[in-house]
């Protein structure tokens, strides 16, 4: 599904390169539950936003579903966040504007779905979170984990093929973090959605299948995580 | 989509109750002014256009060349129109029109007069209801309107005089004691935007002038107008007109005399023709009000372009989120636009209550009746569906392109910071600009209303206070009774003095004829006459510096002249004059007995004209009294009784030439208040797009102020630091304005040939107050800032 070649990110600042990512060639299969780790400054963010397509690499080819990337117009990489890319922010990034359900419509909406198929959809997702009696709320009523429940629920409800998450539980705490935790599993398992996260916490790896371990730019580890 | 968009944009503006509130306020205020002044000049254009034939019709006007002047009428000769629809083969109709005013009287079936009452007449030719398509009630113009002493009704008047218009046909009304007219016709009242307020139309065949064949004469009151044939171009006339012109005008007089065909929209509006209604507005100031109105709808908008760049960061998340969700920047900028223009429309709603408490005082100002009513006048809906989208877009277009074009990457990791949304630069220039617009309003509103106190107060060269002037009417009957009239006045108690003139020493009503001093030949200027009697100087506390003032006579005997008119004919000591003869006009010739200082003899734009003063019972219109000032009412009361009783049939009338005076500057009272009310208006929207602006950066530096001050700067340093980037701009601003400003209040100022010196002080005051308004802004929000807690600031991250 993801195939990256070479992949090099480096920031000149009078005429010193500096790095962010070097070297980076991998590929990521459907159906895998990637985690990516490393210390602070490694470029695991970096990562996920190339991945993601918020930064382009200076250097190397990214493709996508068997498409360059780096060719894609800007056209085609907003069809691309319509269809197949569901993103999960640490901060959760809800519009502070909308109501829960209304959060969740928002990406059906940019999709051109239907009303009916949409308030069905949002429905289906409301009631699957267990958020149903919050669904009028503003984000700004609910807590962190809450919170984050919406922001996957948002994610999911455009049916993507891959969710990328940045430290999807970094601001929440453990038992929260565990539910979001199976959560992402259960998706992987049983809808086949390809998982991207980035995580500090080895637990929080363990959910996954394969663990990507970056330092200073540079994959040290490409472990698979053997369940037990 | 757009229903979602619409409800986020009203979540999204209450959250941001504040920013949102100054917005409307400043939005709403500078609609409401726009709103105003469309409706303004809407219906100063709409003057005369109710016509069918509008496009074809015209007026004939006059004007005389002299060496170095021209004079200008909108009048014609009398023999004019008959001789133009006999000589113009392009023209439909020519159809003369005559405005006079008399004595209406009514008798009951038993001879005693029920109504009597002064009114406006128009004696008209029929053919000139085929060139305006009044709608008549009863009769039919071409029929009832051509034999002499028929007359013809608008609607109230008819109600006015017989109760019914119903009954008014048939009936006869006595006019100025002499003539008895049958009413032959009624015809719909003429609206209050007609430069030919008709009420009374007299049949033109029984009109009666000496100067009927005389083309060397002509009136402002006998107007020509004339109906182009279908398919013709004005300009096709020219040739006919000057062969028309060499044909007429065999005698030479010292003004070469032309004609203008000026279309009947422009009656309205050039007021050196004036027209029946006694009111123009220029298109110099239709254009100036315009011009306004845009400058306050773009302080409005550059308050709001603003306010909303500078809170694009706090907007910037959202963005980020929408962009990876998969929206187009397009769709994020309809959203944006969605805001935008949901706002304007609440302030549309509240520029409509200021607009509807303030037209009042609008139609007051200008003593127009204005109204505002959407049903009425769907231009007004169309015009605010156009102000809505203009200011939406104007406004809301480059703070949707700057949030819409927010990098994801950034925006989700808070990343934007107001140095790279954009707009920084541009929010200065905008500032800069803002208050550039209102320093040149202080300095012109300062200017205006500086030389209106110069005006009021400079000294006229006569004596104008407590003077009153009512008319006396002039036929040969009731001028045998002049002399006992003015003898029973001066008797009263607290009158003064008592004079008959033709009009008082500085007036609007001008008469001017050739003359020649000392020899035959005629002097290459006109001379300003003015019929006065031995009382004159007297009454109005007229100086002279050389000779005498005129001796008691019914007849012109001798002559007193001005200085101005002795400078003109180079005579350097004013005794040199006394005892030389003048001929004036037709052969009147008499000896210069005194010579009377300079007075301003009309209004001060205009300069002295030179002046003669004569003796001539048969040009006397006017009785001016000069009062004790304490008892001016007890006097006015015993001057009307003794006047009814001397003309029983006539209706008494007066005015105090204190308020003949202020009449001419009704144009700079105008432009005064207007002034004063919109560079309130502007500094107000300044003030409060100031306010925000200020408010925003405050709290974007919070954090920057909470280090500062924990490493101990003081309060009032704080506060000076957030002022000073501001008091620079409206210092760059001041040095914008000024030449701006200079060059429109020169230009204003020429117009008048008395007016006060352009100093430093209008503009070094507007720097003062725009200086005030700032600091007092910044200060109070900027103090607020400085005062918090800085934990409260550090705490967070």
């Amino acid at each position: 599904m993801i195939t990256l070649q070479n992949i090099e990110k480096y920031y000149a600042t009078k005429g010193l390169k500096s790095y962010i990512l070097r070297h980076v060639s991998t590929t990521i299969q459907q159906g895998e539950f990637v985690s990516i780790m490393g210390p602070s400054g490694a470029g695991k963010s970096t990562l996920l936003n190339i991945l993601g397509m918020l930064e382009e690499p200076t250097y190397g080819t990214y493709e996508f579903m068997g498409e360059d990337i780096t060719s894609l117009s800007e056209r085609k990489k907003i069809e691309l966040y319509r269809n197949h890319i569901g993103f999960v922010f640490q901060a959760y990034h809800l519009i502070d504007e909308m109501t829960v359900a209304e959060n969740i419509e928002a990406p059906l909406l940019y999709k051109k779905i239907a009303g009916a198929e949409r308030k069905s959809r949002v429905a289906d997702m409301l009631d699957r979170f267990n958020i149903v009696g919050k669904k009028d709320l503003f984000p700004n009523q609910l807590s962190g984990g809450q919170q984050q429940l919406v922001g996957i629920a948002r994610a999911l409800a455009a049916q993507p093929s891959i969710i990328l998450a940045d430290e999807p539980t970094g601001n929440l705490q453990s038992a929260q973090a565990l539910q979001i935790m199976e959560l992402f599993k259960k998706l992987n398992e049983e809808e086949n959605i390809t998982i991207i996260q980035v995580t500090h916490s080895e637990v929080n790896a363990g959910y996954g299948s394969r663990i990507l371990h970056l330092l200073d730019g540079v994959i040290k580890e490409d472990l698979n995580v053997v369940n037990l | 989509m757009f229903k979602l968009n619409l409800k986020i944009a009203l979540r999204s503006l209450w959250k941001n109750k504040g920013y949102t509130l100054i917005n409307i306020a400043g939005l709403s205020i500078g609609m409401a002014s726009c709103i105003l002044i469309f409706i303004f000049i809407r219906y100063q254009l709409s003057y005369d256009q109710q016509f069918a034939r509008k496009d074809r019709i015209y007026r004939v006007v006059s004007s005389w060349k002299y060496s170095g002047s021209e004079e200008f009428s909108g009048g014609v000769p009398l023999p004019l129109a008959p001789a133009m629809r006999n000589d113009f083969a392009m023209l439909d109709e020519v159809a003369a029109i005559q405005r006079g005013r008399g004595v209406i009287t009514i008798k009951d079936p038993s001879g005693n007069v029920r109504i009597k009452t002064d009114e406006r007449t128009f004696y008209v030719e029929p053919q000139f209801f085929k060139i305006f398509d009044y709608r008549w009630l009863q009769g039919d113009p071409q029929k009832d309107l051509v034999a002499p002493n028929s007359v013809a009704l608008c609607e109230d008047m008819a109600v006015k005089l017989f109760g019914d218009w119903h009954k008014a046909v048939g009936q006869t009304i006595n006019y100025n004691n002499k003539t008895d007219l049958k009413v032959t016709g009624v015809f719909a009242n003429v609206p209050e935007n007609s430069s030919n307020p008709i009420q009374i139309a007299i049949a033109y065949s029984g009109y009666v002038n000496r100067n009927m064949k005389s083309w060397g004469s002509v009136s402002d009151a006998s107007e020509c107008y004339i109906l182009l044939k279908e398919g013709r171009n004005i300009a096709d006339l020219e040739g006919p007109k000057n062969a028309f012109i060499k044909k007429y005008y065999v005698e030479k007089g010292v003004g070469k005399e032309g004609h203008l065909f000026q279309p009947l929209a422009e009656v309205h509006r050039d007021d050196r023709y004036g027209n029946s209604s006694n009111n123009t507005t220029g298109m110099k100031e239709i254009w100036g009000l315009g011009i306004i109105g845009v400058f306050l709808m773009l302080t409005a908008c550059i308050n709001f372009i603003n306010l909303a760049t500078a809170q694009a960061v706090s907007r910037s998340k959202e963005v980020g989120v929408r962009k990876v969700m998969g929206s187009r920047r397009k769709q994020l900028m309809v959203q944006f636009l969605t805001e935008t223009i949901t706002l304007t429309i609440f302030a549309l709603i509240v520029a409509c209550a200021i607009t509807e408490a303030a037209l009042p005082g609008l139609a007051g100002l200008f003593r127009e009746k204005l109204s505002f009513s959407l049903v009425q006048q769907p231009e007004i809906l169309g015009f605010m569906g156009c102000m809505v989208l203009f200011v939406g877009f104007l406004a809301g277009f480059y703070p949707a392109m700057v949030m819409s074009g927010f990098s994801p990457a950034l925006a989700i990791k808070n990343k934007v910071n107001v140095g790279n949304s954009g707009g920084a630069a541009l929010r200065k220039v905008l500032v800069v600009a803002q208050f550039a617009i209102t320093i040149i309003l202080i300095t012109g509103t300062l200017v205006v209303l500086k030389q209106m106190k110069f005006m009021r107060e400079k000294p006229l060269g006569f004596n104008s206070s407590a003077v009153a002037m009512p008319y006396v009417p002039g036929d040969s009957l009731n001028r045998l009774k002049y002399d006992i009239l003015k003898t029973r006045i001066e008797n009263i108690p607290g009158v003064l003095s008592a004079s008959f003139c033709a009009s008082g020493p500085s007036s609007g009503d001008n008469t001017l004829t050739n003359f020649s001093y000392g020899g035959t030949k005629d002097a290459d200027f006109q001379v300003n006459v003015k019929p006065a009697d031995l009382d004159y100087f007297k009454t109005f506390g007229l100086q002279l510096v050389a000779g005498r003032a005129l001796s008691k006579s019914d007849t012109i005997k001798e002559y007193v002249v001005n200085e101005t008119l002795l400078r003109k004919l180079n005579v350097v000591h004013p005794e040199e004059a006394i005892g030389k003869m003048i001929t004036v006009g037709d052969g009147h010739k008499a000896a210069i007995v005194g010579v009377v200082k300079d007075f301003n003899n009309m209004n001060l734009r205009e300069a002295i004209s030179p002046i003669l003063i004569y003796s001539s019972k048969n040009n006397i219109g006017t009785l001016a009294i000069k009062m004790d000032s304490h008892q001016i009412p007890s006097v006015m009361k015993a001057v009307e009784a003794i006047w009814n009783s001397t003309f029983p049939n006539n209706v008494y009338r007066s005015t105090f030439m204190e308020e003949d005076i202020e009449r001419y500057y009704e144009n700079e009272r105008v432009m005064g208040t207007l002034f004063k009310v919109f560079a309130s208006v502007i500094i107000f929207i300044a003030f409060i797009g100031l306010f925000g602006l200020i408010s925003f950066v405050a709290t974007q530096r919070t954090k920057e102020m909470a280090i500062r001050k924990v490493l101990g700067a003081s309060t009032f340093e704080l506060v000076r630091m957030l002022n000073i980037s501001f008091v620079l701009m409206v210092l760059i601003a001041n040095l914008v304005a000024w030449p701006v400003a200079y060059i429109f209040i020169s230009k204003w100022l020429s117009r008048y040939t008395y007016r006060i010196e352009l100093s430093i002080w209008p503009f070094a005051a507007a720097m003062a107050i725009s200086m005030l308004v700032t600091l007092l802004t910044v200060s109070l929000r900027s103090y607020r800032a400085a005062k918090t807690n800085p934990i409260d600031a550090l705490k967070y991250e």
